[in-house]
């Protein structure tokens, strides 16, 4: 904030409040005032004489003078020459130390240099080439370096100008320098391209003036740039002066200089050398493209990039300097292995974001021909492999998230192999092979497969690279191309499909294909027939006897154009019924001959891609279906279909696929043939074969075929040869070992619909049974359509005995799965339970453990009925249904719940009182071995009901006193248990509510009538195993009927009586709020006196001492309304807690002065 | 050079005399004083975090994201539950070079911290 006004002003460089000058600023600024205070008022001799007493002193005082000096002839252009003068009289070191701050300005300063500062760095330097100080040329150096390319801007067309007119007017000197000739060549060509406006056409005339002269007079010095003095002159071959020296370069080299002979080949053979690739960047860019690939982590180069893009990429013009960082990442800046080891951002990555962000289309070639120039000629001798590493990297890396760029990078590279220089073809191509083969053998990559076989390029691409690069690509795609290839030209299709995309491609880098692609894949499979035998034509021409018949197979075979062809099939087969001796003689040769005709109809492929109307009546537009049609024109009756249907069987014999062809037709021609009839009788009029056997062969060839097409005539077989197709488990499992996941799909989707019924319950089984022996992918795909079917699970129950948990894996999973939608029944938990029980399988204890978590009450009664059946019956009855094979064994019920018990930890299923009650029955009958194997089990249960005792002996308490109390008015509260195993069965037997239990109901309710009968109380409906079972309810009254009349109580206890419903008060003693958590009842008061004898209070009222607890409002309520009282109601009172502070004592507001307590 | 610079990530609340060298990352639109000074808010960061440091006025133009500055006598405090930068009194903040120098943007120390609020309420009363 307090910065501004006091920043010097430096008459230097440009400064403000942010920069300052810096130390060499104020170091000069300093020299220059002292030699300004020696030379203040001196004449120009007495002056001269001063500073050389002065310089005479010693070296800090020499350098004092120079810089002194230096700094004047920067900022005062006036005085320049006269100090210019004084400043080499005074040196003693040629000006080196001069020259050693100018080259650090530049180098350091250039572009915060004052505009007339740098005008004065041209003018000195000009001097110092006039008078030949050595040194000059390294000054030269330096300010050509400041000539940045792809940048229009004022400053550097001017320093770009303003050199130019120095470099021209020392063409004497330069020539002595040829190293720095060489890099004023290479730098002018470089901007020559950037100065195509018009207002730069005089500074281009001049600037291409300059290099055609350096490179004619001096090319022997130029040719030593190397291969990217070739670059640079493509890059300018249009104008008109470098279009002829092209042409000398091409026809006659010599011309130019007696060493150049092989012209461009012997230029790209010369590797560039670094000076000159790093000449084209400016020593800023340098050092941040410096500092971005050394220091900047993987990850962190976003904001370094935008800074740098923003500073020297930005404008249109800009684009052409792409290809000199790339150049300079490529060839001048290698890594070291610690660097490659490290985090730092690679170069690929840094050539990626360059490729990226190129806006312009010519700079991205020219970017991309930088990138891969090293390739072109390269040679292991001589050639670094770090300079062609960027390019197969970043192709490499970039499949992935930019394929985009491997694709346009891999494009170029196949195409600059012919384009690149015609002549030079074979050594181009050479070049990249060797490139290659060379990235291989150093292990840049382990392989180029994932980048050429890659599913990612597009398919025309990837043709080229094969193309190119068949050697690199891997064999079997090779060969599986050519296959591809032969068949293409063999077919000549109008439907074929691209498929290039072939297996092969599919190696280790799998699974980031996208999934259309592999979709896309599948639907062409390159079908090899092997299954017809190829027959020499004309053998069989001839026995068709020369008629009409033999006349228009000729035609038929001469036919290209399938309309007419069909045509003329058509005249065949009217021509052939109206013969009246068509037979078996006939028929031979000529179904052979139509067979070897057609026969690229059968290995084309038949089922179109997209399905629409319009496709699919042009898939059976071919000569093959005008027979198919022909014969399902014909009424079924007719005589005329028995020698269509004599020569369609052998062609069949002979070409198999007409079988499904017929199918197909059938289907999608749109013939009147709902049933499929003419299969029928084509199967029928076969000789050897029935219609089943027919079917699934031909359907067994057409899955061969063609997946998809046996995917879409699945439907229809099953509805239409409903009697064959379901229930053989050949057929079925001929589609799940075919379809994928797509083709499942579209029959799921069907099934849904309606279209297609694969099962049928009678047949279920034995499909199912055969199908554990398929592969699991198949029985997969099998439960999938299992599934969609909605078949019940008691369908499939009846299998799982039969299943073992290790070698049955798919189907046992799929059954858990079913079973787990399915809540537990007695038909479902039997056959579940009937699996033999071994430590291995976790079929039924997943899912027991399952139904427990869901639907625990329910499975444990379930289980209680099981184990209560088996306890129930007779050992006779017992005996004999344990013959029945799907009987449940205690056994086995046991051996699951310890099993359960063993693998699920803290389960607390075993602790559900219908278990418990099911364990303790075991206990109970079970045999001494059952017991001791299970002991473990059954000792749960031992806990359990100990524990259950002494909870019931402390609860027993408040029962027993209101049944007392009721007892004593006559009422029938509920007997205490003397038994409690007895009523644990009880109450058991008489919850559950399953079928199964009847025998033992009966004998319960005997034993409850007979407990009742022993107190001779009235019926009270009190379901004292209720009240066991809901924790702590002490009296329980199922419903409002009114007991008063029956009761027996005296009519004064009743009417009249007020019954208060209310909680006790909490303890005021004692915090404690457990005996407030009851509702109690309480009767008015009635009469007391003191008894005379005792002088203790008596009453006669029977009531007042009647202490019951309820645990609701409601149960209360219930019981005072049956007995038929009049009751009131004391809500329950809400214990309000304040909030208090001790701090509130003393709070006091020092405003209001009150207390705020 | 013999200064010492603190790192970003040691900066804490009402800490004084603070050297810092940092990069400039973001630069936030400039807000209008009551008095007619441009204040912008800068995202700054060294190798060890990031911050926010608030410029005024010329500063605040001149500087570029990508530039490398030295802040000298500057000072923490918080505001609007976030820990800034401030340039002291005498303290400047001077462009020393731009581009080449390592950040990390976490941690970002001018993350809001609603415990600012609470410890300056504790401090009023």
């Amino acid at each position: 904030m307090e910065q501004t006004n006091k920043v010097p002003q430096s008459r230097l460089i440009a400064t403000s409040v942010l920069e300052s000058k810096d130390d060499l600023n104020e170091r000069l600024e300093k020299c220059y005032n002292t030699v300004n205070n020696i030379l203040n008022g001196l004449s120009e001799r007495e002056a001269n004489d001063a500073l050389n007493s002065y310089v005479c002193r010693g070296a800090p005082q020499h350098e004092e003078v120079q810089l002194g000096l230096l700094y004047s002839i920067l900022v005062d252009p006036k005085a320049a020459a006269k100090t210019y003068r004084d400043l080499s009289l005074v040196s003693r070191d040629a000006l080196s130390l001069v020259q050693t701050r100018t080259n650090q300005l530049i180098f350091e300063k250039w572009l915060k240099l004052l505009d007339n500062v740098r005008s004065q760095i041209i003018w000195l330097c000009k001097e110092l080439i006039k008078s030949g100080v050595a040194g000059a040329e390294v000054v030269c150096h330096n300010l050509l370096r400041q000539i940045a390319g792809g940048d229009i801007s004022p400053k550097n067309v001017w320093l770009t100008e303003a050199l130019l007119d120095v470099l021209v007017e020392s063409r004497p000197w330069l020539d002595k320098f040829p190293s720095l000739m060489s890099n004023v060549v290479f730098t002018y060509l470089r901007v020559i391209v950037d100065h195509n406006g018009q207002v730069y056409a005089n500074l281009r005339q001049r600037e291409v003036d300059f290099c055609i002269s350096l490179l004619r007079e001096k090319w022997s010095d130029c040719q030593a740039i190397g291969r990217d003095l070739v670059r640079l002159l493509q890059n300018v071959a249009r104008i008109p002066e470098f279009d002829r020296l092209w042409k000398d370069i091409m026809l006659s080299p010599s011309s130019l200089s007696p060493t150049f002979t092989a012209g461009v080949q012997q230029l790209m053979q010369t590797r560039t050398s670094r000076k000159f690739l790093i000449t084209r960047l400016t020593p800023d860019m340098e050092s941040k493209l410096v500092f971005l690939i050394t220091k900047v982590k993987f990850g962190q180069h976003k904001r370094y990039q935008d800074w740098f893009q923003r500073q020297y990429l930005s404008t249109p013009e800009s684009q052409s300097l792409r290809c000199d960082l790339i150049r300079y990442i490529c060839a001048v800046f290698h890594p070291p292995n610690e660097l490659l080891c490290s985090e730092i951002i690679p170069r690929w990555a840094v050539i990626g974001w360059l490729l990226t962000t190129c806006t312009s289309n010519v700079a991205a070639t020219n970017a991309k021909l930088a990138l891969f120039y090293d390739w072109l000629f390269f040679d292991p001798e001589r050639d670094s492999i770090m300079n062609i590493e960027p390019a197969i990297l970043v192709m490499f890396h970039s499949i992935r998230p930019h394929p985009a760029i491997t694709a346009t990078l891999l494009d170029f590279l196949c195409r600059i192999m012919p384009n690149f220089c015609l002549p030079l073809q074979a050594q181009v191509r050479n070049g990249i092979f060797t490139s290659l083969k060379i990235i291989l053998e150093k292990r840049v990559l382990q392989s180029l497969s994932p980048l050429f076989d890659n599913v990612k390029l597009d398919t025309e691409l990837r043709n080229l690279i094969r193309e190119n690069f068949s050697e690199f690509c891997s064999p079997e795609v090779v060969k599986e191309d050519v296959v591809n290839n032969k068949e293409v030209i063999d077919l000549d299709t109008d439907n074929h499909l691209d498929n290039n995309l072939s297996d092969a491609a599919f190696s280790d880098e799998e699974d980031d294909i996208p999934l259309d692609k592999i979709r896309q894949d599948n639907k062409f499979q390159p079908i090899r027939d092997t299954r017809y035998q190829p027959i020499n034509l004309d053998e069989y021409l001839e026995q068709l006897g020369g008629g009409d018949i033999q006349k228009y197979t000729e035609e038929l075979r001469d036919e290209k154009d399938q309309e007419i062809q069909c045509e003329v099939m058509d005249r065949l087969l009217q021509m052939m019924l109206r013969e009246d001796e068509f037979d078996q003689d006939l028929a031979v040769p000529l179904s052979a001959c139509l067979c070897q005709i057609l026969s690229t109809q059968f290995n084309n492929n038949l089922f179109p891609q997209e399905l629409d109307e319009e496709s699919l009546e042009e898939s059976v537009g071919s000569p093959l279906y005008v027979m198919f049609r022909f014969l399902t024109t014909i009424p079924e009756e007719d005589p005329n279909r028995i020698p269509i249907l004599t020569l369609l069987g052998e062609m069949y014999t002979r070409q198999a696929r007409i079988g499904y062809h017929l199918l197909y037709f059938i289907k999608v021609g749109k013939v009147n043939d709902e049933k499929m009839n003419t299969y029928r009788d084509f199967c029928k009029s076969l000789d050897n074969k029935d219609l089943e056997s027919c079917l699934i062969s031909d359907l067994k060839l057409c899955q061969e075929d063609d997946v998809r097409l046996f995917t879409f005539l699945v439907p229809d077989i099953y509805t239409n040869f409903s009697n064959i197709a379901i229930g053989n488990a050949e057929l079925l499992q001929m589609i799940v070992s075919a379809i994928d996941g797509t083709q499942l799909q579209e029959l799921i989707c069907q099934i849904l619909q309606g279209h297609l019924i694969m099962f049928r319950k009678d047949s279920f089984l034995s499909v199912l049974n055969a199908s554990l022996d398929w592969e699991t992918l198949e029985q997969y795909f099998l439960w999938q359509l299992i599934a969609a079917h909605n078949i019940p699970v008691d369908y499939v129950m009846p299998v799982l005995p039969k299943l073992d948990f290790t070698s049955h894996a798919e189907a046992l999973s799929s059954i858990l799965v079913l079973l787990k939608q399915e809540c537990p029944s007695p038909d479902l938990i039997r056959p579940v339970l009937c699996r033999e029980c071994k430590r291995t399988d976790y079929f039924a204890v997943s899912i027991l453990k399952y139904w427990a978590q869901e639907y625990e009450d329910k499975l444990a009664e379930l289980i209680l009925s099981q184990v209560t059946k088996l306890n129930g019956t007779p050992k006779k009855r017992q005996r004999t249904s344990s013959s029945k094979k799907d009987n449940v064994s205690v056994e086995q019920i046991l051996g699951h719940l310890d099993h359960m018990r063993q693998v699920c930890k803290n389960i607390s299923f075993l602790n559900n009182e219908n278990i418990q009650h099911a364990l303790q029955s075991v206990q109970q009958s079970a045999s001494e071995s059952l017991k001791s194997k299970f002991s473990d089990l059954l000792a749960l249960a031992d806990d359990i009901e100990s524990d259950y005792k002494s909870t019931r002996v402390l609860r027993g308490l408040p029962v027993r006193k209101a049944a007392s109390a009721s007892a004593a008015m006559g009422l029938d509260g509920r007997t205490s248990r003397k038994n409690n195993k007895k009523n644990v069965q009880e109450e058991s037997s008489s919850e559950t509510e399953s079928s199964e239990d009847e025998e033992i109901k009966p004998k319960a309710k005997r034993r409850k009538k007979v407990t009742l009968s022993a107190d001779a109380s009235s019926s009270l409906p009190i379901k004292p195993e209720e009240t066991s079972r809901r924790d702590g309810e002490l009296i329980w009254a199922e419903d409002k009927f009114d007991v008063a009349p029956i009761s027996g109580v005296p009519e004064e206890h009743i009417k009249g009586r007020l019954v208060r419903i209310y909680v006790p008060t909490k303890n005021a003693m004692q915090s404690g709020v457990y005996g407030t958590r009851r509702w109690k009842i309480e009767f008015d008061t009635r009469e007391r006196w003191e008894n005379p004898l005792m002088g203790w209070t008596s009453s006669g009222d029977p009531l007042s001492n009647l202490n019951c607890e309820f645990n609701s409002k409601e149960d209360a309520i219930t019981f005072v309304e049956k007995n038929g009282w009049k009751y009131y109601v004391e809500e329950r009172k809400e214990m309000k807690q304040l909030r208090k502070s001790y701090g509130a004592n003393f709070s006091w507001n020092k405003r209001t002065r009150t207390s705020t307590k | 050079m013999g200064e010492s610079f603190t790192p970003i990530k040691d900066i804490r609340q009402g800490q004084k005399n603070l050297n810092i060298m940092f990069i400039v990352l973001d630069i936030g639109t400039a807000t209008k004083t009551r008095d007619g000074h441009d204040v912008r808010s800068v995202k700054v960061a060294d190798k060890t975090g990031s911050i926010n440091i608030s410029i005024w006025d010329e500063v605040g133009e001149l500087l570029q994201s990508g530039d490398i500055c030295r802040l000298t006598k500057g000072y923490a405090n918080v505001w609007k539950n976030c820990l800034t930068l401030y340039t002291g009194k005498s303290g400047e903040v001077t462009k020393v070079g731009e581009f080449c120098m390592n950040f990390s943007e976490m941690p970002n120390m001018s993350e809001p911290k609603p415990e600012f609020s609470q410890q300056g309420k504790v401090r009023t009363i």
